[in-house]
């Protein structure tokens, strides 16, 4: 098997049925509090509210350092201290540890919501301008002439083939194009993310580009060959029966594989903090160098990704079976 | 576009500290090959638990398995860096690498690599058609030697392209033992154009690095895929 | 010399009955042929002579060690299986799949069982075939190495499993002239087989199965020509209009 694909590993794997049932109920409250701490702060619905006569209802106008939690942290603190008081010993240290981390995490929330708002929009961007590259990418691949899948096969090795952490210095120090961004004029005001923030968009989307294509092309490998020619026999021109037979096909059959880079998306976009985006894993550390408690904000930051990684791919399995046709793209056992 | 013109005395610059690349590219591969093993080590028992063990061994293991696919790698090289008790050791001798962050980073790319590399393995054992169990029960092996002298076998070579895989992508994220300040090849290539008046060797630095990293994951891939054919048994309905 | 006594065995998966009650014996040298309808409980019963599956309640003696106080694995050294599909092990090669059994279960060394793995391949005609991986064999070639390594054990019993089946018409020849010569040279067998010809020619005794029950034994000539059962006679009339 010379011409295997490389993934980028095979999704987190399959939750067990009472695991996923928690994995929703868990995963929905966490949403539930996400979406509405990215409400409280967001501009956009705060102008909207003020101009229906609503001015205190959304804040936007609180800088992150000055949110509030909305989880008193003291139940869980008082919690932690009682136990901890009592008799020394292993588990009721254990248990008041993940008490004292509860207290922790929720007055670190507003900190670490405003960084999941920025991680959850880069990956979803990255994913959707990175598909848009993929498909006339994947159908050069396999169907293009000599020129034109060369070409695309020299862009996905060389993405392929380097670090996402070289291409994200190579666009934001080496190639700077964060400062085209600033020269543009209007980035880091009005709701408008900072030019960092767009210069890892593009870093992913560009990589993204190239793993995506490589899972199209597989799936429009797979796709029948008789059904080309089925639909050239029916008159339809190579370009209609790519864009109206193979790619309605191909795509469905690509939807695990999406899902793959979907979730490895959401986690590697941590790498962003590198170049200064305030994502989540960001925030993490800009409050481990604030309160020097970094193990327990890297094992809370580390809970977010999780559960922002297992909802995902809940919701995709979801997505698979409402888009599955009877006997198309039988979704492969993607374990 | 002129902030891209390369300069020649850039290229002199990266020349000069060629010696940088080259222990750097060292770090990388030897923080590579230190993973993957433990990857394999860890791994390859886990995926044997997922299919075999009874539920007491086979559901802790499978959570730390989702627990450690479903966590960035740069949060667990942190966690790892801050959590892990591991003294400081000093620095490796030539490759001039800080002991205590190359075993972190390994810990922590290794194990990830292992929740991997487990998922592989079970794929490939569930794979193999149930017969040759069977097959292997009647001629009077035991479960355990069937499963060592016939799964195993087949499990192994059918995992190859998966870890093959998994090469390349545990090279690519050796760079982000950056994050603890391992001196692999991305931290030494940061150090360099960091260095007062050579902030204009950005370009090639950053260049040169992807050049050797796209060498490394080329070269690897070629070399693997040869292997495999050498190695290969010809497969079809046994 | 009775070499294997089945007595009133039971099984039955989820409520489902397979087999009811079922009890018959082989003599040693014996080719007993079981034929039925699909469902009727033919590969069940084969496969509760060597435990890949467990019956529910019943006896059954092999050369009078009752097979459930054996060791699973004693049990399988002595009764050898011939499967539909084959089930020769892919990552091996033919005279490899005859040899794993020898030096694992029998402890033979490597030299002796390499011979002898050698002499089984020749007596099903394939010795040259000795170095081939199963996907590089065919279908019948497949089948007389999974023979030859069912008889290297030197089993008291060979089971085959609907063993030409799953071939195209013009391979199971060769595989019919296997069985026949062992069952000249006085092998005991238990076949499950729609190949009539093969029933009316070798085999020592019929059985007819039907719903998990033995509805009819005999004699071939006397099943195929005088049958005192409706069902059998209807039964084995409809497989001579398709074989």
């Amino acid at each position: 098997m010379a011409d295997t694909v490389e993934t980028r590993g095979t999704a987190v794997g399959r939750v067990s049925g009472s695991g996923r049932l928690v994995v929703a109920l868990v995963g929905g409250l966490f949403w539930l509090w996400l979406l509405a701490r990215w409400a409280y702060h967001n501009t956009l619905l705060d102008r909207i509210c003020t101009a229906l006569g609503l001015p205190d209802l959304i804040r936007s106008e609180y800088g992150v350092r000055r949110r509030e939690p909305w989880l008193p942290a003291e139940p869980f603190q008082s919690a932690a201290d009682s136990i901890g008081s009592v008799p020394p010993g292993f588990v009721f240290d254990r248990i008041a540890g993940v008490f004292e981390l509860a207290a922790f995490a929720t007055t670190a929330g507003p900190e670490l919501a405003a960084g999941a708002f920025i991680t959850v929009y880069m990956t979803v961007l990255g994913m959707l301008f990175g598909l848009v590259i993929a498909v006339p990418l994947s159908v050069a691949r396999v169907y293009g002439g000599r020129i034109a899948s060369t070409a695309a096969l020299v862009y996905t090795e060389l993405i392929r083939g380097t670090p996402l952490l070289a291409q994200l210095f190579f666009w934001y120090f080496a190639l700077p194009l964060a400062g085209y961004f600033d020269a543009a004029g209007f980035v880091g005001r009005n709701g408008i993310p900072r030019a960092a923030v767009m210069v890892a968009v593009v870093a992913f989307t560009i990589n993204s580009s190239a793993y995506q294509s490589e899972y199209i092309r597989t799936a429009l490998e797979s796709v029948d060959e008789g059904q080309l020619a089925a639909a050239r026999a029916v008159g339809l021109s190579k370009g209609q029966a790519i864009r109206h037979v193979i790619l309605p096909q191909g795509l469905r059959y690509a939807i695990p594989g999406w899902t793959n880079e979907f979730i490895y998306l959401v986690k590697y976009s941590s790498l962003a903090a590198f170049i200064t985006v305030p994502e989540l894993f960001r925030q993490a550390r800009n409050i481990a160098s604030d309160t020097f408690r970094y193990q327990e904000i890297y094992i809370i930051v580390g809970v977010f990704y999780l559960l922002l990684v297992l909802t995902i791919a809940l919701a995709m399995g979801l997505l698979e079976r409402t888009v599955a046709l009877p006997g198309v793209g039988q979704p492969a056992d993607q374990n | 576009m002129e902030a891209i013109v390369l300069q020649s005395n850039d290229w002199a610059f990266i020349l000069a500290n060629w010696e940088q690349f080259a222990l750097g590219t060292a770090v990388t591969i030897l923080l590579t090959i230190t993973s993957l093993v433990v990857g394999f080590v860890a791994g390859f028992p886990a995926g044997a638990i997922e299919v075999y063990a009874p539920g007491w061994l086979r559901k802790p293991v499978s959570a730390a398995g989702v627990i450690l696919r479903g966590t960035p790698i740069v949060v667990l090289i942190v966690l790892f860096f801050f959590a892990l008790p591991i003294p400081q050791l000093g620095t490796f001798i030539i490759i001039d690498a800080k002991v205590d962050a190359f075993i972190v980073a390994t810990i922590a790319l290794g194990l990830r690599s292992a929740a991997y590399q487990a998922q592989v393995f079970r794929g490939a054992i569930q794979s193999i058609d149930e017969g040759q169990m069977e097959a292997a029960r009647s001629v009077g092996l035991s479960k355990f030697q069937a499963i060592r002298h016939v799964i195993f076998p087949q499990a192994i070579r059918r995992s190859v392209p998966g870890f093959q895989n998994e090469f390349t992508i545990v090279l690519k994220d050796t760079s982000i033992a950056f994050a603890i300040g391992l001196a692999e090849l991305l931290t030494r290539a940061e150090q360099l154009y960091l260095q007062p008046g050579h902030d204009t060797a950005v370009v090639e630095v950053i260049v040169t690095i992807s050049v050797i990293y796209f060498v490394l994951t080329f070269a690897t891939n070629r070399a693997l895929d040869r292997l495999e054919q050498r190695y290969a048994v010809p497969e079809g309905s046994g | 010399m009775t070499l294997l006594d089945v007595d009133s065995i039971y099984k039955s998966y989820d409520e489902e009955e397979v087999l009811e009650d079922v009890s018959f014996g082989l003599d040693q040298q014996d080719v007993e042929v079981i034929v039925g309808p699909s469902g009727s409980g033919k590969s069940t019963l084969l496969r509760c002579m060597n435990r890949l599956t467990e019956i529910d309640s019943g006896e059954i003696y092999l050369n009078d060690d009752e097979i459930h106080d054996l060791d699973e694995n004693e049990l399988r050294r002595r009764v050898g299986m011939v499967f539909q599909g084959s089930n020769l092990f892919a990552h091996l090669t033919a005279q490899k799949n005859i040899t794993l059994g020898l030096r694992e279960v029998l402890g033979m060394p490597a030299a002796e069982a390499q011979a002898k793995a050698m002499e089984y391949l020749r007596q099903v005609g394939l010795e040259d075939q000795a170095e081939s991986y199963p996907a590089e064999l065919s279908g019948g070639q497949k089948q007389r190495v999974g023979i030859a390594r069912a008889l290297a054990m030197e089993p008291e019993l060979i089971l085959f499993d609907e063993p030409t089946s799953a071939l195209d018409p013009e391979l199971i020849g060769e595989v019919l002239t296997v069985m026949r010569d062992l069952a000249e040279e006085g092998m005991t067998m238990l076949v499950v087989t729609h190949e009539m010809d093969f029933a009316r020619s070798v085999a020592t005794r019929l059985m007819f199965l039907d719903d998990g029950r033995i509805v009819e034994r005999g004699p071939p000539e006397q099943l195929f020509e005088d049958p005192r059962e409706d069902r059998t006679e209807q039964f084995l009339g409809e497989l001579a209009d398709i074989y």
